[in-house]
């Protein structure tokens, strides 16, 4: 199940993309793609264990 | 490799990583990530002196693809536009198995080279790029059965270690090809007694190309171009171009240093003269 705070957005106030990219809600921030992997929990790979991110957001 | 190197005039191969799997757009909207965009990048360091492109493949959101047709189809773009390049495929990945990380290995024809991570590399606060000697030997054994060279990657010096080991397991033809990554976390501290260091630890014939990331890729090209080894530089390990200003392109990385290389006067490879360095084919 992918990170709750993922959504897929175009453009924030500093970026505009063509295409609909991953964005943390946590940080406020377009992901990094290597980070999105993540995010989505693609592979071997868990938001609640190896995202720094979500961890913070939920005092874990 | 040696300073003798840079006095006997031996031709410079420039490496421009063009894409990366780690960064995209978000961190320099001028890094090429479709298919079109990384053989647009390609065909415009080559025009600026590069021989060699190391290849990422991105899908169209610019997350990270492993998949054969998505490498098929940036070579595609590639040749059409600079045919006699040198093509390197990534097979690095972080969290991702090893059967993903064999399809760069399967376009039509093979590329020419393939990097081979020697070992793991801490990412982010909770993650590892693990690089197990597992998965070298599995990842070497497709590109010696597919005829590509592997360019080894080192992010520390460990990994010259490692290379040693690798070479009693594996018989890789000469010469090995090692890259020296520096930089921070994982990464060898990017001092130049390391740098010397290093290079004087590499096997007997090895050549070296010299990455170092963000601020320290023109400090340590010219080191390299200066003891004789090669040079990698490209958005994927640098998005600016000084401090503060982001690099315009990959192109714009590659023509500064191989401005660097003619005022040093070392000359700079042609595709084929980085054939014939490598033992290419």
């Amino acid at each position: 199940m992918a990170c709750p705070y993922l959504e897929y957005r175009d453009a924030d106030e500093a970026h505009s993309f063509d295409t609909e990219r991953a964005y943390c809600t946590a940080v406020d921030a377009f992901v990094q793609p290597m980070r999105a992997d993540i995010c989505n929990d693609r592979y071997d790979l868990h938001h609640e264990t190896d995202c720094e991110f979500y961890r913070e957001a939920e005092g874990l | 490799m040696s300073y003798q190197s840079f006095l006997d005039g031996d031709p410079a191969i420039v490496t421009a990583a063009l894409t990366g799997g780690i960064h995209g757009k978000e961190a320099n909207p001028n890094l090429p990530e479709t298919p079109e965009e990384i053989g647009e990048a390609a065909a415009a360091c080559r025009e600026a002196g590069a021989s060699v492109v190391h290849v990422h493949a991105r899908e169209d959101d610019g997350e990270r693809s492993f998949s054969t047709e998505r490498f098929q189809e940036i070579d595609d773009e590639i040749r059409a536009r600079a045919p006699d390049l040198v093509i390197q495929h990534s097979t690095g990945a972080t969290g991702a198995p090893d059967e993903k990380r064999l399809q760069p290995l399967r376009t039509d024809p093979a590329p020419e080279m393939a990097s081979l991570d020697m070992g793991p590399v801490n990412r982010y606060h909770h993650l590892t790029s693990e690089n197990t000697r597992a998965t070298v030997d599995t990842l070497y054994d497709e590109m010696a059965e597919r005829e590509i060279k592997p360019e080894l990657e080192l992010f520390n010096g460990g990994q010259v270690t490692e290379t040693y080991q690798l070479l009693e397991r594996r018989d890789l033809a000469d010469p090995v090809h090692a890259t020296l990554i520096f930089g921070s976390g994982s990464l060898t501290r990017p001092t130049p007694e390391n740098f010397l260091a290093l290079i004087h630890d590499l096997p007997e014939g090895a050549t070296f190309n010299t990455l170092g990331f963000g601020p320290h890729q023109l400090p340590f090209a010219t080191m390299g171009l200066l003891f004789g080894g090669h040079v990698r530089v490209g958005l994927e390990d640098n998005v600016y171009y000084r401090r503060g200003e982001l690099a315009q392109s990959n192109a714009q990385l590659v023509e500064r240093v191989v401005s660097v290389a003619e005022t040093l006067g070392r000359p700079v490879a042609t595709p084929d003269e980085a054939r014939d360095v490598l033992n290419l084919g």
